[in-house]
């Protein structure tokens, strides 16, 4: 498991844990960034990524993809 | 016949204020990003003698409501006791759509389901089967096209149906695991007992509310001296696990109808995924904006000149005119010093200014500006700002209004706190005038440069004031980053001169009051007292300047730019204005200004960064306390703008003249 900041552009994904609990971790909730998702990194640049989710692509900042625990897709 | 309330909920950039717009017939602000709706507009329709009462809410992912536009959405919802409500969803992307469709059906009122975009759902191979969506959410669906206007009288006349309805609406359930359904019974019935501090929610949906963790509503409950079973005797950790129950519960619904109900033809491209690799790139992300920033500012300036050597060919003629036949000498002042003189000098510049909101609304709708928002994170995070508020920023260059309110996006109060100080240094389109003429006269060829550099220097004194409040009075780290990108869609030329059209339009409609009302004033008081010469030291604008003045001697403005600055508080446009009816009018404002003898570029220089950084308008510090909420992070906005500017203005000052001197 690594957090979504270490992986590479290209990747695919699944999400298998939140860390942290609060608003940050809701709105990742809402968004669909649910436990058991498939992500595909769509972009990389230094901590911060762009990833998709089915039709939907989301950016997320250092701080709150580190909070996004993941492993490769099998 | 009753009037018809109708809410418009949905998603971000589903086509909300679109559908709004095309119902309505307004021309409310659109545009490809989420967040563009920060407050609820109303509009009215009337149609077979109905008359529909429509608003339109900012677009929320869910009903919890972290940030203050959601939370206007939240509340409209909630409380307002609407006949209808609609969720407008996105076709192409029902699943995601759905989520907050789980939500809305909890409230139990009324709804409509107006499925947008069809026109791209087509184009990508989608297969909607509109009557099983229907079926399973037990929720009347009505295709449209918002864009287009297709649809929308189907729409309405379901409106209308679901209106007349005597039985209350009920829609589907969401299945919660049993863990889930024993405690909103044991809540639910709890609250029945006090139902009448609920409001208009049921105490089954306000239990649902309360297990998924609604602060708002839990907080009101204690204040009333309630004690909630299960809520207030549960550890957080527990309680956080059934609210992801609820989640994956909403999930799992949406899941399902989404797969009975859409049928995609195989292998849907994701064009987008290589255009975002190239222009969010780690390295070439910044240049490729920068780039773009460098290329609408050339443009703004290039495609309006054909149009400014004409405005002021007209003004030349009316002068001409003027002078060619005979009249009072007080009319004649009036119609040369103050209406062609004062409004004439501001008019020049509407052309840059159509331009310039030509080329923001093409931005706003191709998608790029949340790109933009990604790419600077990194560098916003390091100075003390939010990603996201770069956009506000960049909506700001067109006016400062909209985009302080735009900082409702936000979620943190620290975050809004700082935006809000900073966007007041975001060159507004009212500001460019005074630029276009000093530098005009006082720089020559180097005027475009210095027009750029006055661009620059506003984002660094916004840069350096986030720096300073982030580490000396907030003192924590700008909330993490994360926010939808929209699809690319290609900006239609059609829209986006519309759009360019309503906002001149209401650009000129301000020339047409505020700067001609501040020009009048200006005018008045330059003939008064009777029998004083126009426009001298001795008439009452002179001695107005003159009082103030002393405070500016050490930035070396004379009266006459004092009386701008101090009527420039109307709209910065009079700045320019005032000084035409004070330098004798839009033909003559440059040499007089170029000959006056108190005057020269470093002065020019520093008037023009004062003008920058000063005092935002009227119009936009009534918004700053609005979004502020307070008079003291009001005043502490303004204090600072002022003593920047200051400083600022002082540092060109005395810098500059060791170089002329020496
Ligand atoms: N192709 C297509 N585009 C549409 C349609 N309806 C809206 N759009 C575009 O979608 C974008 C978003 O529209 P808005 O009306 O601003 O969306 P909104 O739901 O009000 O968004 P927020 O206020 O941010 O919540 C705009 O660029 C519209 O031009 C449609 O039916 N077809
Ligand atoms: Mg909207």
């Amino acid at each position: 498991m690594v957090p979504l900041s270490l992986t590479k552009s290209g990747e695919k994904v699944v999400v298998r844990s939140i860390c942290g609990t609060g608003h940050l971790a809701k709105t990742l909730g809402q968004l669909g960034i649910i436990i058991g998702i498939e992500l595909t990194i769509i972009q990389k640049a230094k901590e911060s990524v762009i990833v998709r989710i089915g039709e939907s692509r989301y950016a997320l900042g250092a701080g709150a993809a580190s909070m996004v625990l993941v492993e490769p897709r099998k | 016949m009753k009037d018809i309330r109708i809410l418009f909920a949905g998603n971000p950039n589903v086509g909300k204020t679109t559908l709004f717009n095309s119902i309505c017939g307004v021309h409310q602000h659109t545009g490809n990003y989420p967040g563009v709706t920060v407050e609820i507009k109303t509009g009215k329709r009337q149609i077979n003698g109905h008359s529909i009462i429509v608003s339109d809410l900012p677009g929320t992912y869910s009903l919890s409501a972290f940030t203050p536009d959601e939370q206007v959405a939240r509340d409209a919802l909630l409380s307002s006791g609407p006949d209808v409500v609609i969720q407008i969803i996105d076709a192409t992307n029902i699943e995601r759509n759905l989520f907050l469709t789980t939500q809305l059906m909890e409230i139990g009122l009324p709804m409509v389901i107006a499925l947008n975009m069809c026109d791209l759902a087509d184009e990508q191979g989608m297969t909607i089967d509109a009557d099983c969506l229907e079926r399973n959410l037990k929720i009347p669906v009505v295709r449209i096209v918002a864009r287009k206007g297709e649809g929308v009288e189907e729409l309405i006349k379901t409106i209308i149906q679901v209106s007349t309805h005597k039985t209350p609406a009920v829609h589907r359930a969401v299945e919660y695991p049993h863990s889930v359904t024993s405690h909103i019974s044991e809540i639910g019935n709890y609250l029945s007992a006090h139902a009448s501090l609920l409001g208009s929610l049921s105490p089954h949906y306000a239990a649902i509310r309360l297990m998924e963790g609604d602060e708002h509503l839990e907080k009101m409950l204690h204040e009333k001296g309630c004690t909630i079973p299960f809520i207030d005797t549960t550890d957080p950790a527990e309680r956080d696990g059934i609210a992801e129950d609820i989640l994956l519960a909403r999930y799992k619904i949406s899941e399902e109808i989404t797969t009975c109900s859409v049928q995609c033809s195989m292998g849907r491209v994701m064009p987008g995924d290589l255009i975002d690799q190239v222009l969010t790139h780690r390295l070439f992300g910044i240049p490729i904006f920068l780039s773009c920033m460098w290329f609408a500012f050339q443009l703004t300036f290039s495609a309006s000149n054909p149009f400014i050597v004409g405005i002021e060919y007209i003004f030349g003629y009316f002068t001409e005119l003027m002078n060619s036949v005979d009249m009072d000498p007080l009319i004649r002042s009036f119609l040369s010093d103050g209406v062609i003189g004062g409004v004439g000098s501001v008019l020049v510049f509407v052309p840059s200014i159509f331009v310039m909101f030509l080329l923001l609304s093409i931005l706003e709708d191709t998608g790029y500006l949340a790109r933009a928002a990604f790419v600077m994170d990194r560098l916003m995070h390091s100075v003390g700002l939010h990603g996201r508020s770069f956009i506000p920023f960049l909506i700001g260059f067109g006016c400062n209004v909209p985009a302080i309110m735009a900082t409702r996006t936000l979620q943190s109060r620290a975050d809004r706190i700082i935006t809000i100080i900073t966007i007041p240094f975001m060159s507004c389109a009212a500001r460019l005038p005074v630029y276009v003429l000093f530098a005009g006269v006082f720089f020559g060829a180097a005027a475009g440069n210095v027009i750029f550099f006055l661009y620059v220097l506003g984002i660094v004194v916004a840069i350096l004031s986030a720096l300073i409040f982030r580490r000396l009075v907030f003192k924590d780290e700008p909330s993490p980053f994360i926010m939808e990108l929209p699809p690319y869609r290609k900006p239609s030329g059609f829209a986006a001169a519309v759009h360019m059209w309503f906002k001149g339009r209401e650009y000129l409609k301000r020339a047409g009051l505020v700067i001609f009302g501040g020009v009048i004033v200006v005018w008045a008081l330059a003939t008064l007292p009777a029998g004083v010469e126009y426009g001298s030291a001795d008439s009452l604008v002179g001695i107005i300047g003159q009082v103030f003045q002393p405070v500016f001697a050490p930035l070396g403005f004379n009266w006459q730019l004092v009386v701008g600055l101090i009527f420039g508080f109307i709209a910065k446009e009079v700045v320019v204005g005032s000084l035409g009816t004070l330098y004798g009018g839009e033909e003559m404002l440059e040499s007089s200004l170029a000959a006056d003898p108190t005057l020269h570029p470093i002065i020019a220089l520093a008037y023009m960064v004062f003008v920058l950084l000063y005092l935002p308008c009227v119009a936009a510090l009534g918004v700053i306390r609005q979004e502020m909420g307070t008079w003291k992070w009001t005043g502490i906005a303004i204090g600072w703008g002022i003593f920047v500017a200051y400083v600022f203005a002082f540092i060109i000052v005395h810098v500059g003249s060791l170089f002329i001197g020496a």
